[in-house]
């Protein structure tokens, strides 16, 4: 081997090693191995000024088993009904309750923001202050096993730069836009980066007991590098439900 | 109708998958009503903020409104701070009021002590005169 040889060795090794220095191993695998998800994100859903290459599909509405259909169309009908009288009927969310998954990943205009390590990736969302941890690597509960809640278990797995997260032991009062589901819902989410900026999360909601074919619908978000998440703590709730049934707001006397 | 009513049209609208967080029918958006008085209370709350407001009429009789706002970080993106108001301060809201008679309604737009007139919605930033409604977000 010449001098330059070595040398030239010498440096490579220099340059690997401040690798491995500068970089925490957690971090350094995440971002090396894997899409960075790290950050705020804000919905993204098309309108003035976006690109409509990025935004989501429209959703279509989901096939319902008939028996269930029925029950979910009525319920929706009724509200629509209430609403035009100006008594909306109440709904978790009227009572602070937390929305769950999948709903807190597209409650309004609120961000989310996202935590990646290289075993768990942890997801905030802004409205109600709502987490959700996913455990990378780790298998899949039966449903039976996993306690029934808003958040349920979510375990995830890397295709590629798509992270593929699977979630059970969504208690069933716990519905997204409304919509039934029995204990046997299982819902797959497989996230990516369609753009440098632009992270979409398409959620599949499997649910052989009340659904006739898997429901899917897709939602995109635009990285905010600047954002600082705003806490949120419902202490301030005003709306109450009367003896009707409707929603209330309390309105002070002084 | 009005423009809060088609941005919360729109936003459901554009692809169905965003959860409103409660409905903003017990208002009545198809009406405005403007009140001046004096400020007992600016709540930086959530799931909502609210202005409390002393409203005296012509002969001096003086009636409480509850004014609700966006929560602290939807009225952060059309320019609100939380110390904008407090105790004592004179404001002029304008408001779409609630359908069930009671003295509350939705702010439509606030005219601060300093002048500055700030809306109810995401990066709508201060309302301007030509509009008549500065809109509230689908929350």
């Amino acid at each position: 081997m010449t001098r330059y040889h070595g040398m030239l060795f010498a440096v490579l090794g220099l340059v690997l090693l401040s690798f491995i220095i500068v970089l925490p191993p957690a971090q350094s695998q995440s971002i090396a191995s894997h899409a960075d998800f790290n950050g705020a994100w804000g919905p993204y859903r098309g309108g003035r000024g976006a690109d409509t290459k990025l935004t989501p599909p429209p959703a279509s509405p989901p096939a319902l088993k008939p028996q269930y259909a029925k029950q979910y169309e009525a319920r929706r009908a009724a509200e629509a009904e209430a609403n035009s009288r100006g008594e909306p009927l109440p709904n978790a969310s009227s009572s602070c309750i937390p929305y769950g998954v999948p709903s807190m990943m597209s409650v309004a205009v609120y961000p989310i923001e996202i935590i990646q390590t290289t075993k768990q990736i942890t997801i905030i969302a802004e409205a109600f202050s709502e987490v959700r941890r996913i455990y990378i690597g780790k298998p899949q509960m039966r449903i039976d096993d996993v306690p029934p809640g808003y958040y349920g278990r979510s375990v995830g797995r890397w295709e590629g730069d798509t992270l593929v997260i699977d979630t059970v032991g969504i208690k069933e009062s716990v519905q997204y836009q409304r919509m039934p589901h029995s204990d046997r819902m299982h819902i797959i989410e497989r996230m990516r980066l369609v753009a440098p900026d632009i992270l979409q999360d398409q959620i599949t909601i499997e649910d052989p007991v009340m659904l006739e074919k898997p429901y899917t619908y897709t939602l995109a978000y635009r990285r905010m590098p600047d954002y600082e998440m705003v806490e949120f703590v419902c202490d301030n709730n005003r709306e109450y439900v009367d003896d009707k049934g409707v929603v209330r707001l309390r309105v002070r006397e002084k | 109708m009005c423009r809060l009513t088609i941005l919360a049209t729109a936003i459901l609208s554009l692809t169905g998958t965003a959860i409103a967080h409660h409905s903003f029918a017990m208002f009545d958006q198809t009406k405005q009503t403007t009140l001046t008085g004096t400020v007992t209370a600016f709540e930086w709350t959530n799931p909502h903020a609210y202005i409390e407001i002393d409203v005296p009429d012509e002969k001096g009789t003086v009636k409480h409104w509850s004014v609700e706002l966006g929560s602290p970080s939807i009225l952060m993106q059309s320019g609100w701070k939380f110390k904008d108001l407090k105790h004592g301060d004179k404001v002029t809201v304008r408001i779409s009021p609630l359908k069930d008679g009671k003295s509350g309604g939705l702010l439509v737009q606030a005219t601060l002590p300093d002048g500055r007139v700030l809306g109810n919605g995401p990066g709508r930033g201060p309302a301007q005169p030509a509009s008549t409604n500065a809109g509230a977000p689908n929350q």
